[in-house]
């Protein structure tokens, strides 16, 4: 039960920043695919970088662990590609397309009952999909430090450094 | 409403998105929870056809390792709407909109096509969500 407050409050506060970031609208999410307007790229890369560098500590002070989803080329430029086509067409991600029904942005509720639909249609092709495009590149859970062989805080310093430069550019371009 | 009434402008992307991202050290920190959405589809679905036909959803592989449950990112994903009905609603920057400003530039007004248009690329982007498992 606490589980459930603790998702629900996180939740509350994670959609309160997106609306106050002005990272859910349609206009906002293919403006940055049509490459017009950067705002959903500069929150999601300034929350990536902050929560980079907060997880991996936390991790060396032994106070969490990673949560490393499974490398497989197959499933995840194939799915990513899908997923890119279906962004573009609605304008919103799964997540978010429930703040831009918050703030009154109700064509958000079709992109729900067809994610609702798309979400059964995968559970229908998911024993195929296991037995093909699911065993296409398996490299099992890696990370870049492991692959590359170095110590993380290597990986996080170029990540922020590229961070900057992309936010430093953005606003330079005027994007 | 009329569009003359100038929105609020918000606060600084950087700003909130960082905020965002002590916010998710924080939940990793209290709770071990990373942040999610596309699994709650995949379980509501699964609520939702266990209601119509039970037997063959416990027959469903991606179903018995999706189970269909509330669990954090179950509310999660709900608290995202709540938080920004707040925050839109507080700011004056809540406004119902069927057919949003960009999509009407380029596809014109019509509500049918772009319901149509948002129940595909829905289904589109939440089939390759979740091949890709992110």
């Amino acid at each position: 039960m606490n589980e459930l407050i603790y998702g629900l409050v996180t939740g509350i506060i994670f959609g309160f920043l997106f609306q106050k970031g002005r990272v859910l609208r349609y206009d906002k999410q293919i403006g940055a695919l049509r490459l017009l307007d950067m705002t959903i790229v500069k929150f999601m890369f300034s929350t990536i970088l902050v929560a980079m560098v907060g997880v991996y500590l936390l991790k060396d002070l032994g106070m969490a662990k990673l949560s490393i989803k499974p490398t497989i080329l197959g499933s995840n430029i194939i799915g990513g590609l899908i997923f890119g086509i279906g962004w573009g067409i609605l304008g919103y991600c799964p997540g978010t397309q429930l703040g831009a029904l918050g703030e009154g942005r109700w064509d958000a509720v079709w992109g729900i009952l067809g994610m609702l639909v798309g979400a059964a249609l995968f559970a229908e092709a998911y024993p195929a999909l296991k037995a093909s495009v699911l065993t296409w590149g398996v490299y099992g859970k890696i990370t870049i430090p492991e692959v590359l062989g170095i110590n993380h805080w290597f990986v996080v310093a170029v990540f922020v450094a590229i961070g900057m430069l992309m936010f430093r550019w953005f606003e330079k371009k005027g994007l | 409403m009329s569009r003359k009434v100038q929105e609020p402008r918000g606060w600084s992307p950087y700003l909130a998105g960082a905020l965002a991202g002590v916010l998710i050290v924080f939940s990793v920190w209290f709770t071990g929870k990373y942040v999610g959405a596309s699994t709650t589809f995949v379980r509501a679905a699964g609520y939702i056809e266990r209601a119509a036909v039970p037997e063959r959803v416990g027959m469903m592989e991606y179903f018995l390792k999706e189970a269909p449950k509330i669990d954090w990112q179950f509310l999660f994903v709900i608290g995202i709407f709540f938080g920004s009905l707040i925050a839109s609603t507080t700011s004056k920057s809540f406004r119902w909109q069927a057919v949003p400003t960009m999509w009407e530039q380029r596809f014109g007004p019509s509500r049918t096509k772009r319901a149509i248009a948002a129940f595909v690329g829905g289904a589109i982007a939440i089939f390759g969500a979740r091949l890709a498992d992110g």
